[in-house]
């Protein structure tokens, strides 16, 4: 799995404190902490910074690439900003993050990816929102997004379809529809293009002690379809450790013969079942609660671990 | 050529609930309401059980209500200001059960008293013998200060308490519990919400055959599409085995209908509009009846005229049974 470290991200009251104050120090450290724990790649979420993106992208892409030599992220849609921070890289081929099929982005960023030989994170989201079908999204991919890539001269390789994880707290209806699209991207042009999700979405809105259960049931279903790629929290230790599981298909412990059921199950396009699992183990059965509101089963509520 | 009608088989099924309690059950009602029970999505009679009717409940105040259409007054004339004049008057319209709505303040401007709030619901109780469910205004601070005295007062009726709402449902449900009541638990057309909100309220360990849910939905027009879906799908669940979806749902067709342009306003509209006391009985009209193919168990209707048509409705609804 290759992990693109989510953690420098504005939406952190930490990270919003520490840009203001230019606190190189900080993000340094965060920087470094990551790419220990196996991040292979770094985002970097700063927000929009319509007013002084020109200044601050360059600034995070020279204070990050001191420490770390890994390929920086740069996801916003200031797609100026963005420009004037690739300039400044010196180390890893870039990402850019992103592009989606609404007109004028595909329009534009594309070419930027092209001009600084970056990778480029496509969505798949038109003008009128995000599909929730799983076959809609693949059809952005296939009518907007690849062709794009192939008209600007962007090797399909370098590019990234991000078919989109939306939260299980509110667009649920969502969340088994990315399985399929995933499965479906994987097939749908020769070569391949890579696949990349933000994990991390699916439990936006859940309580913080849900989030990391949520996380790492829904990376082993997605890792049943074969997903390689995504941006998600490094440090998540449990999170890595089912990473772990499924790709050396551990099978020594009755938690990691049950991630690998689950993966195996959603790689047959079957459902995991309830004789999958041990119901005297409350982790299994928090696991088992877990996978039925990620296929939209059962409705998910904050309380839906005690019911 | 004969055609096959799919039919599910669901492993669920919604909640009995009975609001009210007759003498012999510690209450003084004459009669009770149950709702609930279905095994099916609404009136597929050839698929599975409806055993008990959706309810029409018409929605009285305290006092002469400031804000409800002059047409609502027309048809109620006198009995307004007199919640148990309005009761009989209700019950006489064909009414299954009556809300009683508290006023926040009263007839002098001042906040409702515990005291006042009281004397109206023991005045509709002693003036109807039908099952009641009693809205606090809706403010959390006064609807706590109202409902409990209410609820210790008529101990052992079943009234069904509302409104609970995440933020406030602690103290109604408390109450409720210790004296015999049901609940209602609102939340804003979510079905993520309106699930927790049950768990929370069942947490506290009043058991799920005392509570109502209100999934809010909107009127005709006016977002009705987002409620019916978000029953529909609480249904839907429900009839899969989820528990806390279980509930039969209660929702007010009334204040929604009668709170829109087309009911409210009768000048200045263009003329192909038509007669507005007949707009606005059809507004109040369809609306009931879309939320009743949505899965609405209890149904707040605020016109008489509207109540004759939408019980004309359930009847045939509901006789759809025989034709299976």
């Amino acid at each position: 799995m290759y992990i693109i470290g989510e953690n420098i991200h504005i939406i952190s009251e930490k990270v919003k404190e520490a840009l203001k104050n230019r606190d190189a120090k900080f993000f340094q450290e965060l920087a470094v902490r990551q790419v220990e724990a196996g991040a292979q790649a770094l985002d970097l979420n700063l927000g929009p910074r319509k007013a002084d993106g020109e200044e601050v992208f360059p600034w995070i892409a020279q204070t990050v690439e001191k420490v770390v030599d890994v390929p920086l992220s740069f996801d916003s849609t200031n797609i100026v900003g963005i420009e004037a921070g690739l300039k400044k890289v010196t180390k890893a081929q870039p990402i850019i993050n992103s592009t989606s099929a609404e007109q004028e982005r595909l329009e534009k960023v594309p070419l930027v990816a092209k001009k600084y030989n970056t990778k480029l994170i496509a969505l798949t989201l038109g003008k009128s929102g995000i599909p929730v079908a799983a076959d809609d999204r693949v059809n952005i991919a296939l009518e907007y997004l690849i062709p794009r890539a192939l008209e600007v001269g962007l090797p399909i390789s370098d590019l990234i379809i991000d078919p989109l994880v939306l939260t299980v707290s509110g667009c649920q209806e969502y969340c088994p529809h990315l399985i399929e699209a995933i499965r479906t991207l994987q097939f749908a042009w020769d070569p391949p293009p890579n696949i990349s999700v933000g994990l991390s979405n699916v439990s936006n809105s859940v309580p913080r002690e849900n989030r990391s259960l949520i996380n790492r049931v829904y990376c082993a279903m997605l890792m049943g379809v074969g997903l390689k790629m995504m941006i998600a929290d490094p440090l998540d230790e449990k999170l890595k450790e089912t990473i772990r599981i499924i790709e050396e298909r551990d099978e020594s412990t009755p938690l990691g013969r049950l991630y690998l059921k689950i993966a195996d199950r959603i790689n047959a396009m079957e459902e995991p079942t309830i004789d999958d699992i041990d119901q005297t183990d409350p982790e299994q059965v928090a696991i088992w609660k877990t996978v039925q509101i990620l296929l939209n089963k059962v409705i998910y509520a904050e309380g839906y671990l005690e019911q | 050529m004969p055609v096959e009608i799919p039919k599910d088989k669901w492993p669920g099924s919604v909640r009995t609930v009975t609001i009210g309690a007759l003498p012999k059950d510690g209450g003084t009602r004459k009669c009770t309401v149950t709702v609930g029970g279905e095994t099916t999505m609404p009136f597929l009679h050839y698929e599975g059980e409806i055993p008990n009717r959706p309810v029409v409940a018409i929605e009285i105040m305290d006092r002469q209500p400031d804000d409800w259409s002059p047409l609502l007054a027309e048809a109620w004339k006198d009995v307004m200001d007199d919640p148990a004049k309005w009761a009989v008057a209700a019950e006489q319209a064909g009414a299954d059960l009556l809300v009683l709505e508290l006023s926040l303040n009263n007839r002098n401007g001042e906040p409702t008293t515990p005291d006042e709030a009281v004397s109206a619901v023991k005045s509709v109780l002693a003036a109807s013998g039908l099952p009641l469910i009693v809205f606090g205004p809706g403010q959390a601070e006064a609807d706590n200060a109202l409902l409990v005295p209410i609820s210790e007062a008529t101990k052992g009726e079943r009234i069904v308490l509302g409104i609970c709402e995440d933020k406030n449902y602690r103290t109604i449900v408390a109450t409720a519990m210790a004296n015999d009541h049901l609940v209602s638990a609102r939340t804003a057309m979510d079905v993520n919400l309106a699930k927790q909100l049950n768990i929370l309220i069942s947490d506290m360990g009043l058991p799920l055959d005392r509570i109502l849910m209100d999934p809010t939905t909107g009127a005709l027009g006016y977002g009705i599409e987002y409620g019916f879906s978000v029953m529909e799908r609480l249904r839907l669940a429900a009839l899969q085995g989820d528990k806390m979806t279980q509930l039969p749902m209660i929702v007010t067709p009334g204040y929604e209908a009668w709170k829109i342009k087309e009911s409210k306003v009768g000048e200045g509209v263009p003329e192909t509009w038509g007669d507005w006391l007949n707009r606005a009985i059809n507004w109040e009209t369809l609306t009931a009846i879309t939320l009743l193919e949505s899965g609405a168990d209890v149904l707040v209707l605020r016109h008489p005229e509207s109540v004759k048509r939408v019980k004309r409705a359930i009847d045939e609804l509901m006789s759809a049974k025989e034709l299976v």
